[in-house]
């Protein structure tokens, strides 16, 4: 369950943009961004984890409005941008951990994120344990996908950003704003990614690496593409890509007579091997990856 | 709500030295249009007169270069479709502005204040949309998925959008081209309602026919300009085709106001094209064609008349090779193409003008002289081994947009920013200039003004004086009746009848095509 949260929030990030027609390629790099600003947010404030979240909050949701700003305003290409915006983030991140805290020998320590245990839930043996004793974002990460998807699919909001990836020029001749609902998307998007980046310092690793994402950004578009760019699937498939990222890593510890790179290919192969039928019939926006000019001319 | 019957009904409308260029083409220069209350006004033009142009820059879709918009008498600033329909104007474009994935109610409230809450209230929509199209005769299933829907409907869906936005001035950009006769007056009834509901209509059409017949008003556009506008009654073909084309064009020899009955010797030739039994299912599983079998001779045109839908695309993309047949065999002079390729169907001898234009045979991005040279570029001239001779192409695409008269900057211009008609010139150009035995041609001259469609038909004609054979598949049975040596009728994907020139008769065509009579 722990694994699934920086899957689940970056891919619904990911998402959001998409679902306007912007396709994000930058993940890795907010990500990176996210994690290092998250981390120092809340070890320069003697351990302040909500004060470390929140920055890298606002970390990615500065991507975000940097990658509207580039396509939607100044309709440079999306592809290119996103690469520019990985880049900086990849730099970024590392520059601000070297200024803040120097080259040291013990790597300086966060505490990480306690779980809660939902009161009369969590006794419930076997599943209760492991289902219903997890930290904050575990939960948010599951509300967070509920909420997109009624959102989505029965809001008047969520009609019109469907409407944008899929047709703005339809959109737009209803009185639709394509811009402002394409900078929202995009910036909102951003912050999930960016505190997807935070969360792995504040659970997995009590300080900050250069590797600390570990091409979890660019599965996440992955991830985004197998769930056919709808938040329900995409929590599914994360959930299931998390669950056989947990029992590989259990396989690997135990040690059985199979090569541990084999061990590590199987997290990603089992997921194509599940998403691909689903893969095949699923759509995705129609606009995703281009830039909206109302004069013009444009065929979809 | 819609205020219904309240006097005075919708504002006057005038446009006043609206210019507009798109880089180096001018599109509008000095227009000015005038729309009055409760009238429906026809709007004509050739092929890139600038129409949709203008009638865009009123949606708040272009920004004008210079000119302004008076609604009601004061000046209007329109900066975007929902200023534009602040001021009542709705739009139904020349290419349908829907999301096919949507249904029919997503589709009509996106974007209306109502929607703009957390909560979509859906069946309060569904309702109102069943009021307005019981109001005026705009039969749609507000949950139908657009993308099952027919042309005709999707037309309805596209109406009741603006309806639904208590529109006052609609306009209409070449509604008709799609519609069946039976829809396009059904249409025209929906628009006397909405007239007498005081509504005001702007109609953009290409055909004088329709003009003259539901039009209090029309005027004509040509080179950004609007250059006549006259009361309905006073209008006649003659006036409006003079207008249309200038004075270089003799309207009592054209072509188009021939007799259509004019006899003409049977053509005897060989058989160029032969097919028996030709089956398509459809990918539903469902048969889209039945037991075809056709001939069309050397030197004959053969027309299929029928309502859309009826199997005729299956038909033209089975001959083509672009969808495979589940049984039938297809000869050409002799040679069987059963099961061939688009490029060895092409290379046989086949030529081809599709009827979607803007999916088929067509590349948007691509320039003007690619898409002129498209499915010939691996012969000669053009193609040489592996490797195109691009100085041939853009000669040979310079001469085409000479000869058919295609409006664009030079052969480098993206084909997407032609207006429709000119895309059909690129079309015809490609299929018309490559020596062939059999045409096939799917309602060619749809969207078409009237020059470029006497241009069609001319060379039509002369192709089949060469000697090659034709088949014409339309949905306009003045063009049928008019070019036609044969005309066969396809009804459920089934050939119903035949009928030889001699024995002609519309209403005989039009009890075929709605299946109520068998023919010999
Ligand atoms: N968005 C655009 N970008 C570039 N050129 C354009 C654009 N829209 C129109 N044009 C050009 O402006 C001219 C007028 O086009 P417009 O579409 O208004 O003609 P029209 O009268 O509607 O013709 P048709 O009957 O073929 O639809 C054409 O030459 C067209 O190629
Ligand atoms: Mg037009």
């Amino acid at each position: 369950m722990l694994t699934l949260v920086p899957y689940v929030l970056a891919s619904q990030g990911t998402m959001l943009a998409g679902r306007a027609g912007i396709f994000n390629v930058s993940q890795e790099g907010i990500m990176l961004a996210g994690a290092s600003v998250g981390f120092l947010g809340a070890y320069l404030s003697g351990g302040n984890l909500l004060q470390g979240l929140v920055l890298a909050t606002v970390t990615g949701a500065l991507f975000g409005l940097a990658l509207a700003y580039f396509t939607t305003t100044l309709k440079m290409d999306q592809f290119v941008v996103g690469l520019a915006l990985f880049f900086i983030g990849l730099a970024i991140s590392t520059l601000l951990y070297r200024l803040a805290v120097g080259v040291t020998l013990t790597p300086p320590l966060i505490p990480t994120l306690r779980e809660i245990a939902l009161p009369g839930l969590s006794h419930i043996p076997v599943v209760g344990e492991i289902v219903f004793r997890q930290n904050v974002l575990v939960y948010g990460a599951i509300v967070l996908s509920l909420i997109l998807y009624l959102f989505l699919y029965t809001s008047g909001p969520g009609l019109a950003l469907r409407a944008v990836g899929e047709h703005p020029m339809a959109a737009d001749s209803l009185g639709v704003n394509v811009p402002v609902v394409r900078y929202v998307a995009t910036v909102v998007g951003g912050m999930l990614i960016g505190l997807a980046g935070a969360y792995l310092p504040m659970v997995y690793t009590a300080t900050f690496t250069d590797g600390i994402v570990r091409g979890r950004g660019w599965l996440s578009i992955a991830l985004t593409f197998f769930g056919g760019w709808s938040p329900h699937l995409i929590f599914f498939g994360a959930l299931f890509f998390a669950a056989v990222e947990v029992l590989a890593f259990r396989v690997q510890v135990t040690g059985i007579g199979v090569p541990y790179q084999v061990i590590l290919m199987l997290p990603y192969l089992a997921t194509m091997a599940v998403m691909m039928p689903t893969f095949r019939r699923l759509q995705i926006p129609a606009f995703l990856g281009k830039n909206y000019d109302r004069e013009r001319r444009m065929l979809l | 709500m819609l205020r219904a019957g309240q006097p005075g009904g919708a504002p006057p409308l005038e446009m006043r030295g609206v210019r507009k260029a798109f880089g180096p083409v001018v599109a509008l220069d000095a227009a000015d249009f005038h729309l009055r209350e409760r009238e429906i006004h026809g709007l004509l033009g050739g092929n890139g007169a600038g129409k949709t142009t203008l009638m865009n820059i009123l949606y708040g879709l272009y920004r004008p270069d210079a000119g302004e918009v008076l609604v009601g008498g004061r000046p209007a600033q329109i900066r975007s479709p929902r200023d534009a329909l602040g001021h009542g104007i709705g739009m139904v474009h020349q290419h349908f502005l829907q999301i096919e994935s949507f249904t029919v109610a997503h589709n009509v409230v996106l974007g209306t204040p109502s929607s703009r809450g957390l909560r979509l209230d859906l069946s309060g929509a569904e309702e109102r949309i069943r009021t307005l199209a019981a109001r005026f005769g705009l039969d749609v299933d507000p949950r139908a998925l657009v993308a099952e829907l027919p042309i005709g409907a999707r037309q309805r869906v596209e109406i009741l959008k603006a309806l639904y936005r208590d529109a006052r001035i609609l306009i209409l950009d070449e509604p008709t081209t799609n519609l069946t006769p039976q829809e396009v007056d059904a249409l025209f009834g929906s628009l006397r309602a909405m007239v007498d509901e005081g509504i005001s209509v702007v109609f953009i059409t290409h055909k004088i026919r329709e003009a003259l017949n539901v039009c209090d008003r029309v005027s004509v556009m040509r080179a950004g300009r609007r250059v006549l506008s006259v009361e309905g009654r006073e209008a006649s073909d003659e006036v409006l085709v003079r207008a249309l084309v200038g004075e270089d064009v003799d309207v009592r020899r054209s072509l188009l106001f021939s007799d259509e009955r004019a006899a003409r010797p049977t053509p005897a030739g060989r058989p160029a094209l032969r097919v028996e039994g030709l089956s398509v299912t459809s990918p539903q599983g469902a048969p889209a064609l039945r037991d075809c079998s056709l001939v069309v001779r050397e030197g004959e045109v053969l027309g299929i008349a029928g309502v859309a839908g009826n199997g005729q695309r299956e038909l033209v993309e089975a001959l083509m090779g672009v969808r495979a047949a589940a049984g039938g065999r297809v000869w050409l002079d002799g040679t069987e193409l059963t099961g061939a390729e688009a490029a060895r169907v092409l290379a046989a001898g086949v030529a081809y003008i599709p009827e979607d234009r803007l999916q088929d045979g067509f590349l948007p991005k691509a320039d003007v002289a690619q898409n002129l040279i498209l499915g010939f570029h691996r012969r000669p001239p053009y193609g040489r081994g592996p490797w195109l001779d691009w100085p041939a192409v853009y000669d040979a695409a310079r001469r085409l947009i000479a000869e058919y008269r295609i409006r664009t900057p030079g052969p480098h211009e993206a084909a997407v920013n032609l207006s429709g008609g000119n895309i059909q010139r690129v079309m015809l150009a490609r299929a018309f200039s490559h020596p062939c035995r059999v045409l096939i041609a799917h309602n060619p001259t749809r969207g078409l003004d009237v020059p470029s469609t006497e241009f069609v038909y001319t060379k039509l004609l002369e192709l089949r004086e060469a000697g090659a054979g034709i088949l014409l598949i339309s949905e306009d049975l003045d063009e049928l009746l008019l070019l036609s040596d044969r005309i066969a009728v396809v009804y459920r994907g089934q050939i119903v009848g035949t009928l030889p020139r001699p024995a002609f008769d519309r209403y005989a065509l039009g009890r075929l095509m709605s299946g109520v009579a068998d023919g010999g």
